[in-house]
This record gives C-alpha cells, structure tokens and sequence, in this order.
C-alpha cells in the first residue's frame, strides 16, 4: 500500500507533544481571579424574635430562639443567653429543626372524633364544643359509675411544664381522678437511690463534670447522643486531664470519646461495681471515716432477726428510732441518734466484728457492724468471679478499680442502660457504695449521679397541682398497664372497680408503655380514650376523641431540668396552629362543664397566674424561687436558689445535717421513711429486702432469663435513647429523616448476625413471647455477641410490621420497689433493657 | 445513522450535482428520510421544552453524577470531528493522494460534527437562557472556556475549509455561495495554495480541539480517575478510531448512493489506519490502567472500580468489543480488503469509543472524591436517605429524545449538504 | 400578619445577641473556621441549622457530617484491632486556590477580598463544572422546584432559583450584622470556632497553631479556609 506508516505517526506524535506542550500553559496556584466585593443582601427582616424553652421528654430544656416571619415561625436556635455562659449555647439539632414538627404534616389542626374502629385511624373533625361536652359527659358518666378514680389521667414528667402538665394534677384533684406516673412508669426513677440515700434522685448539675479532676466512669450512659447539650462538660474535664472510662456493651458513640471502653454483658454492672469496692478495700484504700460519719456502717444489726438494734431494744421505753454502733472505746454498744450524723463526743464506732450484746430482757444477741455485712458480700466478688459474670478481662477490672479510687475527685455518672433492670436499684446500690467508699459523695466533680429522665419538680407548685390543698391521687401507671401486683403496697389508691378510662396527654404511650400487648388488654375494657396531643402519633389513632394540643412555641408554660439549675418560661411566638388549644384551657372548659362551681373557684387562673401563685410560694428564705419574679423570667432564665454548682449532700456531708434533703413535690417525712436511720444505708432491715436477700449491694442476674430461658432465647434487647429523636418525638422530622434515613435498624455483631446468615439490610423478626416486631438489619463492630441495639422510639408506622418494640419489653415489677410507696418516689420501675429475645430473617419459620 | 438508512441500489456512474434527488424512484423514500428527521427533531424540541420547565431533575443526573449523556455526546462528536478533520488534512499534509476521493466528505463530516458537539452544550445547562453569559464574563482560566473558544475557531476553519472544496464547482454552477470567485488558473492555483495552508493549520486545531476537550477533565485534580497527562493522548486516539470510522461508514454510504466513487483498496487502506488507530488507543488505555492499578494505592481505586460490579460488562464491551474485535477484523488482511467488514469494524468501533468516553464519565464521577459515609446529598428529595456513597447513572427518556432530536438534526443537515455540494474531489490536477 | 419589621439582629435580647458576636479580628481578615474533631459528636446541629438558617430544600445539604466509621455513627476496626470513630463536618471549605473559581466559564463563582467563596446565581448559568471541580463535594445543584417540609418558605435568606448551584456563603448575611456563621452559634459543643487567619494572636489562629490544625486534601493544594484539630491521643489507664 501507498502511504508510510511512520510518517503518520510522526504526525500524530507531533501532535500529541504539542497537545501535551499546550497542557503545561501556566495555570496559576494564586488566587485566580481579582477578588470581587459585590453587596451581598443581608438577613431578611423578621416580625419579632421570642425566646421560649424547647421540653420534649428530655432533660435538655433549652432556651430556644424562635424567629417569626408573618406570623410564621421562620428559624429556630438557640437563645444562647444563661448568665452562666458555660451553658451556652444548649440545644441540639432536633430542637431546631423543630419548625417540621409545628407545620409538619403530621400536626393535627383540629379535634378529631373517631369515626372507624379503635387504631383504624379513622376520624372525622368536630368543633370544640361538641369535643369538649362529649370528654365531660362521658367522663361524668364513668365517674359516677365506677367512681372518678377510674379514670387513670397519664401525663408524662411534669418536670417540663409546670402549668400546662400541672393542670391534669389540678383537674385531678379537683374531680378525683387518678394520676399516673411517669418516672417511675419509664424505668428511671433510680431506686437505688431512695434506697440508699432516702430521695428520689439527686444529680451534679451539668456543669460539674467539668470539675471532676481525674476519671469520669459512665456507666449505661450514653451522653453523646442523650445530653447534647451538656456533654461539652464531660470534654472540658478531659481537657483537664480528667480520664474518661465507658462501660457499656455496644461501643456507642460515647465510647469513641473515651479512654477506656469496657465491654460489659447487659445487665451486670452491679458485679462490676462489688468488684471495684472490694479491691479498693482490698488496697485500703477505702475512706472509713466517710463511711464511719455519714453512712450506716457502723450500726449495729442483730445476728438473730437481721433487723438494726435500737435503743428500745437496749433499755426500757428505749427510742424506737435511735440506733446503736458498738463503742471500742467503752468497749459497749453506744446510743446513735438521728438529729445529727456522726457520733456522740469520744465514740470510736467499731466497723468490724461481731459483738455480744445484752438487750434490756437480759437476753444476749450477736450484733455485727453493717459494714462487715456488707464487706462479707464483697469478698465473694473477686476479679475473676466479677469477670465470670461481666465477660471483663479481670486485669482492666483491678486498673479501672486502682484508677479510680486513687482519682479525687472521681465521679461516676449513671444512665438508662444500667438503671432500666429489673434490678437497676442493687446496680445503683452498688456503685453508690464505691461512691461513698472513695469519699466522693457530696464534693464537687465527684459524687453518684443517676441522670435519666426529665422528673425534676424543683419549684414548690402546691399551689397549682393542689387547689385548696387537695392532692391528687396517684397510682403507678404501670399498674394502669398489667393491672395490680399481688405484692402491691397498700397505700397504692389502687380503684375498687378498676379502670374505665383513659386521658392520655404529653405521652406517646401506646408506643412508649412497656409490654404494649398487655396494655392493649387494658384498652380494651375502656369505656373512653382521650389523647391530647399535636402530633398524628400512634397513641392518637387509638383514641375516642382527640385534642389539639398547641407546641411550646404556641403556649406558656414554667419549666426546668435536672441537668441545669435554670428555671424558664415557655412563650407563645405565635398564635396556635390550626384550632390547637393549650392544656390549661382544654381542663378549664371540661370541669367547667362538669362542675362550673368548681370551675368558677379554681379554673379561671390564667397560666402567668399560676406561675405567679407558684413563684410565691417558694419564694421564701431558702425557698427555691427565693427573690424570683414573672418578669425576671420573661427576660430570659434565671438560676434557682441552689447553690452554685449544684452538689447533691454537700450540706449534709458540710454540716452532718441528717439526710436525706427534701425531695419536692413530697414532704420530707414521706422520703425520711425509706432510711430510718437518716444516714446513706448500705445495710436495709425490711423484711423484704431479708426474704429476697437484697439487704446488702449485691447482684441478681437480669429478670428476664427467669422469663425467657437464656438457652432458647439468646440475645438481650438493648432499646437505648436514639440521639434522632427524643423518644417517639421527632421521629417523623423530614430533616433528620434526611439523615438517619428513616427506618428501624437492628444493630447486631457479625457472630450472631453470621450464626443466622443475616446481613445488612435484611429484613429480620425480632420476637420473644410477648411480642414481635419486624425491621432492618445492620451488622456492625459497635455491638457484642449476645445482645442486639435496636433503639427505641421509633413509629410502628415505620416497622416493617408490629406495634414497635415495645411489643417485646416487660411489664415485671420487683417487689422491692413495692417495699414502701411514694409516686415517683419508691415506686415500681420499669426495666427495659431487661428483655431476651430471638432473631431471624422475616418470611422465614 | 447510518444503519436508519434506507439501502438502494448503487450507480456505478457518478451522476452530477442534485440529480440524484430528481431520480423518481429514490424520492419517495427521501421524503420519508426527510420527514422522519423533521419528527424527530420536534420530539427532542419538545422534550428539551420539557426539560426546561422541569429543571434537570426531569434527567437522570444527580450532586453525584452530575454530568451525563450531553457532556458525553458532546465529547463524542468533537471526537468525531476532530478525527474526520484529522485523516483529511493529514492526508493531504503528507500527500496521500489516495485520500483524495474523501477529503470532501471528511471536512463536511467534521463540520456537521462540531456543529452538533456546540449543540449540546445548551440542554446541559441549568440556565440555557443565560449562554450570553459565556462571551459576556467569560472566564480564561477556565478549560470549559478555553474549550468553547477553540470549538469556535474550529467551526469557523471547518466551514470555510469545505467552502474551500466546494467553491469551485460552485462558480462553475454560478451559484452566489462562490463569492465571486472564479475558476480561472489562477484562482484554482490559489485554492490548491489555500488548501495546502488551510491543512496546515486544520490539523494541529483538530488536535488542539480534542486536547483541550480531554483537558476539561483531565486537569481535575478532584477527580482520580481523570486526573492524569494521558487523557489528551488517548482523547485523540480514540478520536481517530470513532472519526475515521465514521468517515468510513459515510463514504461507503455515499457510495452506495452514488454521490461518491472510489476503489475498494481505498477503503482497506483506511481499515488499515483504522486498525492501527485502535492499537494506539488499546496502547493508551493498558497504560492508564497499568499505571493506576500497579501501586495498589488508594489513587487507583476508581481504575479497579471498572474491574468489579455493574462497571465490569461495561469496561469489558470498551476493551474486548469495541477495540478486540475491530482489531481482528482489520488484523485479517483479507477481510480487511471487504468493504462490508471494514464497515463492520467501524460502526463496532464508533459505539466502542461511544462506550469508553461513557465509562469515562458514569465512573469517573459515580464516586465522591472524599469516600465516608453518609456521602454526599442527591440533590433532590427522595425515600429514605438523602445521601448516597455512590451513584450509578442511567439517562432519562427525556436525555434520549434531546440527544436522538440533537443528532436528527445534524442528519438532515448532512443530508443536505450532500445532497447540494458535490462530493467527488475531481481526480485530476 | 402586617407588623412593622425589623432586622433579625436587632431583635435579639442583649445576652443572645452578645453571644454571636464576632469579636476581634485584623483589619484585612481573612475569614475562617476551625472544627475540633476531638469535640465534634457528629449530632449534625450545624448541618441542622445550616438548611434551616439558608432556607435549603429536602434533598440539598450545604453542611453534611461524614463519619470516619464504617457507616452512620458506626465505628471502625482500626489497624490496633480496637474500634474507632471520628466525625467530619464537611461544608464548603472556602479555598484560597479554588478549582471551583478557576473553572466557572461565568465568574459566577468568585472570591470576596475576605477570603470568602461566594455564589452569584444570577448569572450561574448551570454547567456544573464548579462541582466536578471541587475536590469535597460540597456543592448543590437546584435540579429541580424547591421542596420543603414546611408549606411556606423558611430561614433568612431567599431560595435559589432554578438550575443554578448553590453551596456554603460562611452565612455572609449574618457577618453583615457581626454575628458569627450560624452552625458556630448552634453548635452544642463548641467544636466550631469562627475567626480571622490574619488576626495572628486570635482564638482561632492560636488553636490551629498549638494544636496542629490540618487541612482536608492538602495535597490537592487549595488551601482551605477551614482546618481541622485532630482528635487527641487516648491515654491508657
Ligand atoms: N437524644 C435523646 N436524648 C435523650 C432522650 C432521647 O430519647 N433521645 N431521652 C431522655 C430520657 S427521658 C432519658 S431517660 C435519657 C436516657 O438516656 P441514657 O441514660 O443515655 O440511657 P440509654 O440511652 O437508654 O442507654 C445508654 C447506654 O447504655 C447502654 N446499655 C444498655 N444496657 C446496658 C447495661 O446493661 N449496662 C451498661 N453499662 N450499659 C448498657 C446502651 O448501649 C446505651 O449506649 O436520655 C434523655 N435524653
Ligand atoms: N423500649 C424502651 N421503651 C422506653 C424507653 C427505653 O429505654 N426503651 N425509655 C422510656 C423512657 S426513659 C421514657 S422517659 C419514656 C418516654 O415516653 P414518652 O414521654 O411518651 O415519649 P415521647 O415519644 O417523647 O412522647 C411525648 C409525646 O408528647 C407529645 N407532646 C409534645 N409536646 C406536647 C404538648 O405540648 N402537649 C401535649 N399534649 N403533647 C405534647 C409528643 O408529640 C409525643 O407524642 O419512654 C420509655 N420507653
Ligand atoms: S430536644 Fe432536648 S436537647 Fe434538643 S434542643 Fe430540645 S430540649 Fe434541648
Ligand atoms: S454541631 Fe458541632 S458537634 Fe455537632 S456535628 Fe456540628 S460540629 Fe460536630
Ligand atoms: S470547597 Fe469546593 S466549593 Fe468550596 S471553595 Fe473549595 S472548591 Fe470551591
Ligand atoms: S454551575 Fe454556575 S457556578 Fe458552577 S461553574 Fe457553572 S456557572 Fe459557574
Ligand atoms: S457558615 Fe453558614 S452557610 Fe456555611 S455551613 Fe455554616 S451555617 Fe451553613
Ligand atoms: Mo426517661
């Protein structure tokens, strides 16, 4: 052929370099372009600006700015604006991508009527009056039927809206219904706490994390994702120096921060915590003068019945309520009162032995110090027996024990996950112990702080909830769930005719309740359902008749938190969406028609009023609103009068005043109860605490394995707090949805996930014998062989199939919480996390 | 295109200027060719219009892949112009005579084709109303610019390179399109001069053209997989492959019509620098791929992505089809003499190229350049999730009837030109 | 609702607005961000008040946080064998050698004298060449009308138009008013630190220089405006 080859790629080869030549024109590194300085428009105007506090169920109350455009919340963020900086900014991005929940499309507008069956979701919409006089009427009828307290009225932690939460108190009250309870109900209320220390719960505030000098222990916490707001506190110690040690079973995002991981079994923090104490007794490096002076180490419990020996029992017409330590001075047992911790002048306490001791029937008896009861429990609790239980390397066990003890101060912060068991009160129990044994208790940056739910009543609200000093009466909602216990205490107002209906208000419980089947049972004997709320929740589909509630940025309200010592208003931005109505409204019109005479009397306070009449009343030297007015708190939030930062104990641990601090809204008597001696008990003489062996920290296996045999049901349910949401709230937010993606996950190690040939994204069946649930997959390294994660909250809607995962949780309740009675107090507490299950791919068995 | 056309007996004689449109038989189905073109360029209108109302969200692009089929059919037909222009002017540059009986065909091939390539800039945009704002704050560092410019020169020198070639005969029909000139000695010595110069400057432009084209993405640092000094090379390798195939395919066609005549050792002539072409082109890609792949470092994640999952069937049809097969084809000297096969080696060839800028893009953009979860946001809203790790683009109906009426265009505009301008480069001088 | 309006700044209490101020800088500042990486908690409220704050539709984010983890807030198994997760706030990184200013055939993307990356989307005329270019994916294409949760428009800037790209403005309304970015002002850890690179001595700069601040992509050579504190060394018990 004619043409030569080389010549064309010559050619194309020249070609090509000149190409390549071309590429290498200077393209500068430089800036590129002269820069241009065009006039950008600023922020658009706004109407107004008001500043209200965003109180879903979580314990953040943050001030939140809301920015309103034509009468329409435009932004929110945070108002930025506590006096004590170090809490600002606080908030989170549910809270402001919270304008989706005002205007979002599952916001009910009117009051709804059910027109189809129960849970069909079939409603049409009524106007008010004809809602309100059909709740009145029925409520009347069933209240003279089967008496008023019947009707269980369920509004969860008033902590969060004094007023509005505070009206189905007042509406109690006044008509005789029964109220729920909530932190009990939702498996927080921390009974080892009562137990021990005779509160409620106490917490550091937030900010005095950033104290703790040395190691920060987090147990079944999860902060990073459930204390948005305050979790910067925990970082500032560790810029400090501080040491951070997690213990939890999945390596939850928390975990990432920390210094130390501790892969723990669910469930068995307690055997952790005696194994801790017992090494640093075994170091001596325990503080015995603190448990001397301030717990009941000392007192003398008789060898025979096990219960403490007291003055009566010593002489004569003795005091019932004075007890007795054995003197080493005197080398007899001396009088301990409890006007005054520590001991008479020269009475040097024995904490050992077992000593004979003549009672005033000249019989002798045995008596041995608590504190040896108590360290005969933890010789058992070796490394190696606490890491038989715990699945803990026995090494890190003696580490974490020798760190912390030698840390001061230490403190150790207690979530959900280890308190939400069937036995949460002995793990309480137990870490309280290594609290006090290490001197920690009641000094800033250490102490034991259970920080679960939004419970706190920290303003003196008598004057509201108790309208001419009538209370309500209030019965544990868990008995509203699975009906009443055997062992039930009797103070329990427990109704003679059971109950009959229900006004669901601030709750997503048919979601949230624990053993959802059961509670179904419950519904099903109703005569009314009445839910009020703002969102199109799955608790609304199964109601009678459903009221319109307005948001936090529509209403007013007076509220505060255990995790900071602030106390805020909620103000109304704009006017109710739709035909929305505040709660306090809604009560006023409904006893107005039910009793316009009482009505008249107590229901015609608007909510400034209440708060006013509730700032009165503690406004009294040492009061908790001490010198604080409406208008202080209209210009932002203003610090309780609690001291700064604010120590649980620290007065009783300064001054040997006797414990335990006043836990509102009770009286101090009805908390004095649960510690006759008026000191941190670590030894507990109730019977009951004797039959069940419970009298000492020690620990049980989880609850559940008695329920569902481990063999057959291999994994533990953990349902921890998703950071997406604030339980059920939220979870339909298109923003966040944007990001989580929007459907249930269940987070499995690869082991269990392979032993089933699961992998991501396959649908599975979460099941045991209460219920099932069906939802995704998603094998990870966060979690450990045995126990899955599948968090709770999220919208039956959004399962694949089932009613949520509550279906599968239990409604046990452990006897020990029934010991005493008070609502919220010492009451039964729900263990979630105490739940086995099975899981398989869906469609198959 | 090609394969659209109705078949028809070939005249062996070489019919003047326009008869061949006054031959009764073949009117009708010119018409119907005609029509058909016409259809189909209202339907891209139509859904371009659509398009336009819509925003991109009516396409199958996203934040991820967020250049597709347009960006991948302009690159196509400057391949196709490019390398058109190439062989011709190189042609005669290097004084291949044999070349002559196309030149025509190839310069009016490349000019249609960079006209189209410009075309498909406009459905790309999101604002194509504002396209003035490209000459008015035109910005010089930007390749895209540089691109549009040398698109400009391009067309400008094509169109007047086959004005070249066409003028001739045009004065001699008188028609006005000469501009005057004339056919006298003198002149025609001038035009041969012209041509020469016109060669002279036509390739190294050609060359530019593809170059600077490959250079919007190879001078990405953003994106691995383009990032590399090779892309201008292999851009102009397989403009060549899809250039001269092209030319291929049209010649035989024109043939077959009898608007054009040549002998067969032509064509295998051609088949044989086709051939070649697409050596050179499989030599780049084993480079690129080799030098991406040996380290074994993160850098050639994206090379090792075409290996794997739905990219494999689609690398495979670019390597084994669209440059194996051909290669066979024209390996084989005696198919290489059948015009039938060489035909087949092109159009296989073409779509091969097709395939291989297609790879080009779908997998140099399906992944982020920054690999972490949750990825980056589609863009619009959508079930579940809005981000995505990675994305894997299939166009639209609506991309197709643009692109199908961009090129329906382009078809009849050819059609005509042929059907106007003589084709046939006089054997003699 | 008609009542007179007022700029959103000047409707802030004297606490919150205090809180956003910007404070010292250097009289030519050149803008920037730092993120604490040791801090961040990946709870996305900057991303969250990002959309909010820019009015950015479903489907668009200016501001994303990767996780450095398997998936989601999901660790790693690092090379020690232990698991690890960072998070990675990811916004437009205001690059003083911006491949997306050098290739906008337009200017339509373009440098303010403050360092800042800025978006003219009247005369973006859609090309896309700008996120092909930028090597951290941090631009938004408007493909189609907006779509927002909320039946009526929100923040406190207006919405794009149309087939134009969008991204990151460092909230150049809000430094109008001397109030910091907003996902500065609403992060709840305080990872976030806004200033001036030119002001020496500021919080920033002295972060980015005792804690050894990093850029993302350094080797890509644009020299962001944004850096990165890495997270600190775990020490053992
Ligand atoms: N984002 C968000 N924040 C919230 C809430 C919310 O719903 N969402 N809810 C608020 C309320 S009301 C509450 S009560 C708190 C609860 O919040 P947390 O106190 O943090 O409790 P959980 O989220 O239930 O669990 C915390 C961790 O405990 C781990 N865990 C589970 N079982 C065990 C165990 O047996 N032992 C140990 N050591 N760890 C275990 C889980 O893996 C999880 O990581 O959060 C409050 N804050
Ligand atoms: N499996 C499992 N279950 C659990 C837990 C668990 O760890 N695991 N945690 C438990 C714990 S700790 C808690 S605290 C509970 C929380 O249980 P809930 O408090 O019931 O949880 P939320 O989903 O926050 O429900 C609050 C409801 O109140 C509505 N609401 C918000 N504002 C208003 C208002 O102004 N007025 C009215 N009327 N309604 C309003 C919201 O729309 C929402 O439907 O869940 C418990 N459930
Ligand atoms: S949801 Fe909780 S943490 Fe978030 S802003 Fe509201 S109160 Fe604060
Ligand atoms: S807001 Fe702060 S902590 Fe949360 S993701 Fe953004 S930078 Fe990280
Ligand atoms: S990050 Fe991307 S968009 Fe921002 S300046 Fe750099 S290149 Fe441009
Ligand atoms: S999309 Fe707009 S900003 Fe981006 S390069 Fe094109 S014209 Fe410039
Ligand atoms: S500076 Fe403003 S625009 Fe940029 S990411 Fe932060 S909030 Fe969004
Ligand atoms: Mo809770």
């Amino acid at each position: 052929m004619g043409v030569d080859r080389r010549t064309f790629l010559k050619g194309a080869a020249a070609g090509a370099v000149a190409g390549t030549a071309a590429g290498l024109l200077p393209v500068t590194a430089a800036p590129v372009q002269a820069a241009r300085d065009y006039e950008v428009p600023g922020s658009l105007p706004v109407d107004r600006v008001v500043r209200t506090t965003c109180s879903p169920n979580c314990t953040g109350s943050c001030g939140q700015l809301a920015f309103v455009r034509d009468g329409v919340v435009v932004k929110v963020q945070q108002a930025a604006d506590y006096p004590d900086a170090a809490y600002n900014p606080r908030g989170c991005m549910k809270g402001l991508s919270y304008v989706n929940q005002i205007y979002g499309a599952d916001r009910i507008l009117k009051p709804l009527i059910r027109t189809g069956e129960r849970g069909s979701g079939e409603f049409r919409e009524a106007t008010w009056d004809e809602v309100l006089d059909k709740v009145a009427g029925s409520l009347t009828d069933i209240g003279t039927k089967y008496g008023w307290d019947s009707i269980h009225v369920f509004g969860q932690v008033p902590g969060s809206g004094y007023v509005q939460k505070g009206a189905n108190y007042r509406a109690c009250a006044l008509l005789g219904m029964t109220h729920g309870t909530s932190f009990d109900f939702n498996g927080d209320l921390p009974m080892g706490m009562p137990i021990t220390f005779g509160v409620q719960n106490a917490e550091h505030e937030a900010k005095d994390w950033a104290n703790s000098r040395f190691l920060l222990l987090l147990v079944g916490s999860n902060p990073v994702e459930t204390r948005i707001p305050d979790v910067h506190f925990i970082f500032d110690a560790v810029e400090q120096g501080a040491k951070l040690v997690v213990i939890d079973p999945s390596f939850s995002p928390t975990a990432a921060k920390a210094d130390a991981h501790l892969r723990i079994r669910p469930g068995t923090d307690a055997a952790l915590a005696l194994a801790m104490c017992r090494q640093v007794l075994e170091d001596g490096a325990a503080d015995e003068a603190f448990m001397a002076t301030y717990t009941d180490a000392a007192l003398l419990v008789r060898a025979d019945t096990g219960v403490r020996l007291r003055e009566a029992d010593l002489v004569t017409g003795g005091d019932e309520a004075k007890f007795a330590c054995w003197d080493t001075a005197t080398g007899k047992p001396a009088i301990v009162g409890t006007e005054r911790l520590g001991f008479a002048e020269g009475v040097r306490p024995a904490m050992a032995g077992t000593w004979s001791v003549t009672l005033a029937d000249g019989s002798v008896i045995g008596a041995t110090p608590g504190y040896a009861l108590v360290r005969t429990e933890l010789d058992r609790w070796t490394p190696d027996a606490a890491a038989e239980v715990t699945g803990l390397d026995p090494e890190l066990i003696v580490r974490v024990a020798r760190a912390f003890a030698s840390a001061k101060p230490a403190a150790i912060l207690m979530g959900g996950g280890s308190n939400h068991w069937y036995h949460g009160d002995l793990t309480g129990r137990a870490f309280a112990l290594l609290a006090a044994l290490t001197g920690n208790i009641g000094v800033s940056g250490g102490g034991f702080s259970v920080y679960v739910g939004q419970y706190k009543v920290r303003v003196d609200t008598s004057p509201w909830w108790s309208p001419g000093g009538t209370k309500a009466h209030v019965v544990p909602s868990i008995y509203f769930v699975r009906g009443r216990t055997e062992t039930m205490h009797p103070d329990v107002p427990y109704p003679e005719q059971g109950w009959h209906a229900l006004v669901c208000t601030f709750a997503n419980m048919f979601v949230q309740a624990m053993d959802v089947n059961r509670l179904h049972e419950t519904l099903a004997g109703l005569d009314l359902i009445v839910v009020v709320d703002h969102q199109m929740t799955e608790t609304v589909k199964w109601a009678d008749v459903v009221l319109p509630a307005t948001t936090w940025y529509e209403k007013t309200d007076l509220t505060a938190t255990p995790l900071h010592p602030f106390l805020q208003l909620q103000q109304a931005a704009i006017d109710p969406v739709g035909e929305s109505r505040s709660e306090l409204s809604m009560w006023r019109e409904i006893v107005r028609r039910i009793d316009p005479a009482k009505a008249a009397e107590f229901f015609e306070m608007d909510e400034e009023e209440a708060i006013e009449a509730i700032l009165a009343a503690g406004d009294v030297p040492g009061g908790p609103t001490e010198g604080i007015t409406l208008e202080m708190l209209q210009a932002g939030p203003v610090r309780l009068n609690v001291r700064d930062p604010d120590v649980p104990f620290a007065t009783q641990i300064e001054t040997l005043v006797p414990f335990p601090p006043r836990s509102l809204p009770a009286p101090l008597a009805a908390t004095a109860a649960f510690i006759p001696t008026a000191r941190i008990e670590f030894y507990k003489e109730e019977a009951r605490f004797r039959d069940l062996g419970e009298t000492v920290p020690t620990y049980k296996p989880p609850f559940d394995d008695t329920v569902h045999d481990p063999k057959a049901w291999p994994l533990t349910l953990l349902t921890p707090h998703s950071k997406w949401r604030i339980h059920s709230s939220y979870a339909n937010n298109e923003w966040l949805a944007e990001i989580h993606g929007g459907r249930p996950e269940v987070f499995i190690s690869a082991e269990d996930a392979f032993a089933r040939n699961i992998e991501t994204g396959d649908e599975i069946r979460v099941f045991n014998t209460r219920g099932e649930v069906v939802a995704w997959a998603h094998v990870t390294p966060a979690e450990q062989q045995g126990s899955v994660t599948l968090y709770e909250g999220w919208w039956p809607r959004q399962f694949k199939s089932g009613k949520g995962v509550n279906e599968l949780t239990s409604s046990a309740v452990n006897p020990i919480h029934e010991v005493h009675f008070v609502g919220n107090m010492w009451s039964p507490s729900t263990g979630w996390k105490d739940c086995r299950c099975e899981i398989e791919k869906a469609g198959q068995a | 295109m090609s394969a659209a056309n109705p078949v028809v007996p070939s005249v062996p004689a070489i019919p003047a200027a326009g008869e061949a449109t006054k031959h009764p038989s073949r009117r009708g189905l010119q018409v119907a060719w005609i029509v058909t073109l016409l259809a189909l360029m209202a339907m891209g209108i139509g859904a371009f219009a659509y398009q336009y109302a819509n925003g991109l969200v009516v396409t199958g692009m996203r934040n991820v892949v967020m250049w597709g089929q347009y960006i991948l059919f302009f690159m196509f037909f400057v391949g196709l112009s490019a390398g058109g222009l190439i062989v011709a002017s190189a042609g005669r540059l290097f004084g291949v005579k044999a070349f002559k009986p196309i030149t025509r065909l190839a310069v009016l091939e490349a000019t249609v084709a960079v006209i189209l390539a410009a075309t498909f800039i406009l459905p790309d945009l999101g604002r194509p109303e504002r396209v003035l704002n490209i000459p008015l704050y035109f910005n010089i560092t930007s390749p895209m610019i540089w691109d549009i410019a040398i698109v400009m020169v391009y067309m400008a020198m094509s169109a007047s390179y086959v004005w070249l070639y066409a003028r001739a005969d045009l004065a001699r029909r008188g028609s006005w399109l000469a501009l005057g000139t004339g056919t006298s000695e003198r002149t025609m010595a001038r035009e041969e001069r012209a041509k020469g110069a016109m060669a002279w400057i036509a390739l190294p432009a050609a060359i530019l053209l593809h170059s600077i084209t490959a250079w919007i993405f190879g001078l990405q640092i953003s994106r691995g997989f383009w990032y590399s000094s090779i892309m201008a090379p292999m851009f102009i390798a397989s403009a060549l492959v899809s250039g001269l195939g092209l030319v291929i395919l049209l010649a035989l066609l024109l043939r077959r019509l009898g608007r054009l005549s040549f002998r067969d050792d032509l064509v295998a002539l051609l088949g044989g620098l086709l051939g070649m072409f697409v050596v050179v082109e499989a030599f780049l890609i084993l480079a690129e791929y080799l030098t991406a792949l040996y380290p074994g470092a993160p850098e050639g994640a994206a090379a090792a992505r075409m290996l794997s999952g739905p990219y494999l069937p689609l690398f495979l049809f670019e390597v084994v089809v669209g440059l194996g097969v051909p290669f066979l084809i024209l390996a084989i000297r005696p198919l290489r003499r059948r015009p039938a096969w060489v035909a087949l080696a092109s159009a296989i060839g073409i779509v091969g190229i097709f395939v291989h800028r297609l790879n080009l893009v779908q997998n140099g953009l399906s992944f982020p350049n920054i690999e972490l979860p949750p990825g980056l946001p589609v863009g619009v809203p959508q079930d579940g999730s809005s981000f995505a790790e990675s994305y894997f683009y299939v166009p639209t109906a609506i991309e197709w009837m643009v692109v199908i009426g961009i090129i329906a265009g382009g078809a009849l505009l050819f059609t005509a030109a042929v059907a106007y301008l003589p084709m046939q480069e006089p054997e003699a001088h | 609702m008609t009542e007179p309006k007022v700029r959103p700044v000047d409707a802030l209490s004297p606490a919150s607005r205090a809180w956003g101020e910007i404070g010292p800088r250097s009289d030519q500042p050149r803008w920037g961000m730092v993120v604490d990486q040791e801090r961040c908690i990946g709870c996305w409220s900057c991303a969250v008040i990002c959309k909010s704050e820019n009015d950015v539709p479903l489907g668009m984010w200016w501001n994303r946080i990767l996780t450095e983890g398997d998936a989601l807030d999901q660790p790693m198994v690092s090379e020690g064998g232990g698991l690890e997760m960072h998070w990675l706030p990811l916004a437009c990184q205001h690059c003083e050698n911006a491949p997306c200013v050098k290739v906008c055939p337009v200017q339509a993307t373009y440098h303010r004298s403050d360092g800042i990356v800025m978006q003219d989307s009247d005369r973006c005329i859609g090309c896309r060449y700008c996120m092909i270019a930028c090597p951290y994916g941090v631009r938004n294409f408007n493909w189609g009308a907006p779509v927002r949760p909320t039946p009526h428009e929100t923040g406190m800037v207006t919405a794009r138009p149309l087939g134009t790209v969008e991204k990151c403005t460092m909230c150049v309304q809000r430094l109008a008013d001397d109030q910091i970015p907003s996902c500065v002002w609403s992060c709840p850890t305080g990872a976030r630190i806004f200033g001036d690179h030119n002001d020496e001595d500021g919080r920033m700069a002295t972060l980015i220089r005792e804690r050894e601040g990093t850029m993302l992509l350094e080797a890509a050579g644009t020299r962001p405006a944004v850096r990165y504190l890495p997270p600190r060394r775990r020490s053992p018990l």
